[in-house]
């Protein structure tokens, strides 16, 4: 079963039209003219790894020059201690569950391979990752922090962060913003010129 | 930056140091320049108000309304801004993300419900601005689970109560659904507005429903199917499709508390002031409340109030109960702490579904009300849904555990996966409760603790729907389905009943420890029902005003 593609571009032409409010504009555009991020929170070393556990479990092979950075969205809610409601009671608070976290997906690369996780080839990398989310990983970090939980959280932030960026929508077909004058066909297959049609087989088909 | 380390390190030992949060540390540290204020600093407040109110979402703002018409001289405090939908709202999710209730709640248990966005909200309106518009009414015996199952408690009134209540606030919010009402008692009026279209997910639940011999209906939503002129608000127009109620309407065609109740009240001479965070509930001798004290933009004020109604949903309501050692005597805030079984089951289509459009839920059974096969007591509604690429992708990766080049795989369905899950009944269970955590929020306040563990009632039903809503979606055509478990709305910290010996407010909704204390939101539900919790919450707020007004009748005659 194959998933659709899209054509890329959808969204970013939408955003110039009266189709997008001013404020769904201003949130969307932000992200696509995000400046070079420097950390705030975490320490240059650490925030390379958690660039490199992104590229990891979002591996944007189609986009080599440009990937969609996805670890500034975390060092900068880190930064000014902001939360999203709620978190596991057997995890330590958010900058302390990172710091350990990150710390411990090294030591889980030591463990495996001898070496920290940047310096893993990809599939190293992914086993490792592998082993936190089965929580089986080795790492004196995981006796504190369950590694499966801060697996699920870490993946569920970047998740998050990949899926608002206007690019991500495109590659996605979501052209949801695109709501200022609202939506007339509702029903199943029934598009609107603004909303893109698959470029490849459909699924089940 | 060794100065941070050391804090950092106290992080795992809260006797040595319980500063966990950056914010708090940066305002220890500024009140270490300056000293803190002491009670006898609070500005003496000028006047005191006939009620006041914490809180302005579905349980605080009719009350707000009504007793504002009585001619009470009444304000409101809302811990959260009030906002211009038309021009601050975006179609965003992560930009939206101000609607929902983001001081850390710590959750415990063996199924740790998700607060944030799952079922919180704050700003002018409450969890209104976010809420899904689903405004079904509860069934007469979703009231007497006790007298039916013998199990959980039964309300202290029946249906009959609250059945002038539910007609009032359909034609009053504007409520679109189908006339008649396939199931429930025989109603006096119908929905004052025909149903909203269904979207692709509500189309595929209807027919494979219609297979299985399973009735379906368009669903009550509290968004405008046409323009609708509102007593002392105005037109509002119809709703456009946007499908993004859970992240805010920026049309003011759904029926939040912003652009209904709370102008009528504002209309009528009630004050609304946002940005206000309640911190203390301060009392006289005799135990009766005498006026509280807030936070307003880092400013601590008072206000005195002859009546207090404490408005602040099924957290913050025990919690505020809990810090100001306030109405206790039953032993009972705090527990029952019950959240709707909610699961959902997904599958990928061939049709092109594009599942961000039209109102989200359009499709309702209530078939399952009272199963026939049921091995559980209660029931729960079915409900096609519609989703939003972030939220549901968060689901996935929680669930489904899928990352890397599988991730971005599935989710390139996006445009042919639909839901359906259920809302059903949540029985109060003894290890599921709320208590004050030793860890401290940004305010130095303790944050709240909530313990929740599906018990043998919840895992049945959830069993129950989860065969049967695959069943539907098998004969929808789809493939890859897939069940995320959740749990939805928190319901129950405060109950209401006929004893202080079990219960925290009486049938009227008034503290049985403190004779001005009225409790309203969905803390004071004896049962969770199998319904959405929004419209009862905005029944009970009216009849709440309405016995409030009886007994000060009572008391000037």
């Amino acid at each position: 079963m194959t998933s659709p593609h899209y054509p890329d571009g959808t969204v970013r032409a939408l955003l110039d039209t009266e189709l997008v409010t001013e404020a769904t504009r201003t949130a969307l555009q932000a992200r696509l003219d995000a400046p070079p991020y420097e950390p705030q929170f975490l320490e240059p070393a650490t925030y390379d790894l958690l660039r490199a556990v992104a590229a990891c479990l979002f591996p944007q092979p189609d986009r080599p020059d440009a990937p969609i950075e996805l670890a500034p969205g975390v060092d900068q809610r880190l930064a000014e201690g902001r939360s999203d409601g709620w978190r596991y009671d057997i995890m330590p608070p958010d900058r302390e569950a990172y710091r350990m976290g990150l710390g411990g997906i090294n030591q889980t690369s030591h463990a495996l391979f001898q070496q920290e996780f940047r310096a893993l080839t990809p599939d190293e990398q992914a086993s490792v990752l592998q082993l936190l989310q089965e929580g089986k990983a080795p790492g004196e970090a995981w006796e504190t922090v369950p590694s499966d939980r801060f697996f699920e959280e870490m993946l569920a932030e970047l998740t998050e962060l990949y899926y608002a960026h206007p690019l991500a929508q495109e590659e996605i077909g979501y052209v949801g913003m695109a709501d200022a004058t609202g939506w007339n066909r509702l029903g199943l297959n029934d598009l609107e010129p603004r909303e893109p049609e698959a470029i490849s087989p459909q699924p089940g088909l | 930056m060794p100065d941070e380390e050391v804090i950092e390190e106290g992080v795992l030992n809260p006797l040595k140091q319980e500063v966990q949060d950056p914010l708090l540390k940066q305002i220890m540290q500024e009140s270490a320049l300056e000293p803190e204020p002491q009670p006898a600093e609070i500005p003496l407040p000028t006047d005191e108000v006939d009620c006041l109110v914490i809180g302005t979402g579905a349980g605080g703002a009719p009350l707000l309304a009504r007793l504002a018409m009585a001619g009470l001289k009444i304000v409101a405090l809302e811990a959260g801004p009030w906002h211009d939908p038309k021009t601050d709202f975006a179609t965003d999710e992560k930009a939206q993300e101000f609607l929902f209730w983001n001081d850390e709640r710590l959750s415990a248990g063996k199924d740790p419900v998700a607060f944030g966005k799952n079922n919180s909200g704050t700003g002018v309106g409450g969890s209104t601005l976010h809420y899904t518009a689903y405004t079904p009414r509860a069934q007469p015996d979703d009231l007497h689970l006790n007298r039916d199952f013998g199990v959980g408690v039964d309300w202290p009134f029946g249906y009959e109560e609250l059945e002038p209540y539910y007609e009032e606030l359909e034609h009053f919010l504007g409520i679109s659904g189908p006339t008649p009402y396939p199931w429930g008692p025989k109603r006096g009026r119908g929905y004052p507005l025909a149903p909203l279209p269904l979207n692709g997910a509500a189309q595929l639940m209807e027919r494979a429903c219609q297979q299985l011999g399973i009735r379906t209906s368009p669903a009550a939503n509290a968004a405008l199917s046409a323009r609708y002129y509102q007593e002392g608000v105005g037109w509002r127009e119809a709703c456009t499709n946007r499908g993004f109620c859970q992240a805010g309407c920026s049309t003011g065609a759904k029926a939040s508390m912003d652009v209904t109740f709370l102008p009528l009240a504002v209309a009528h001479g009630a004050e609304i002031r946002p940005n206000c965070f309640v911190t203390e509930i301060e009392r006289d001798g005799q135990g009766r409340v005498t006026g509280v004290v807030y936070e307003h933009n880092g400013v601590t004020q008072r206000q005195r109030c002859r009546h207090l109604f404490i408005c602040a949903g099924a957290v913050e309501t025990p919690r505020l109960l809990l810090l100001n050692e306030l109405a206790l005597s039953s032993g009972h805030v705090g527990r029952n702490f019950m959240a709707h079984p909610g699961v959902q089951v997904w599958g990928t289509f061939p049709e092109d579904i594009r599942p961000y459009k039209g109102i989200p839920g359009g499709l309702i059974s209530e078939d399952t009300h009272r199963p026939p096969d049921a091995d559980f007591a209660g029931g729960y509604l079915l409900q096609s849904i519609g989703m939003m690429p972030v939220t549901f992708a968060g689901q996935v990766v929680r669930e489904r555990k899928l990352w890397g080049a599988k991730l971005r795989e599935y989710m390139r369905n996006y445009n042919h996966i639909a839901g359906i899950n259920i809302l059903g009944d949540c029985l109060p269970h003894e290890d599921n409760f709320l208590e004050l955590a030793e860890e401290k929020d940004a305010r130095g306040l303790p944050k709240p603790r909530l313990h929740f563990t599906n018990h043998e009632n919840e895992i049945r039903m959830n069993r129950h729907a989860e065969q049967l809503m695959r069943r539907i979606w098998e004969t929808a055509g789809a493939t890859d389905i897939w069940a995320f478990p959740r749990s939805a709305h928190v319901i129950g910290t405060a109950r209401m009943g006929l004893s202080g010996d079990d219960a925290v407010v009486n049938p009227d909704g008034r503290a049985f420890d403190v004779p001005n204390l009225y409790i309203c939101d969905n803390s004071v539900f004896p049962s969770a029902l199998s319904v959405n919790p929004a419209l009862t919450i905005m029944a009970l707020s009216l009849r709440t005003a309405d016995k409030f007004l009886e007994s000060e009748q009572r008391r000037d005659a």
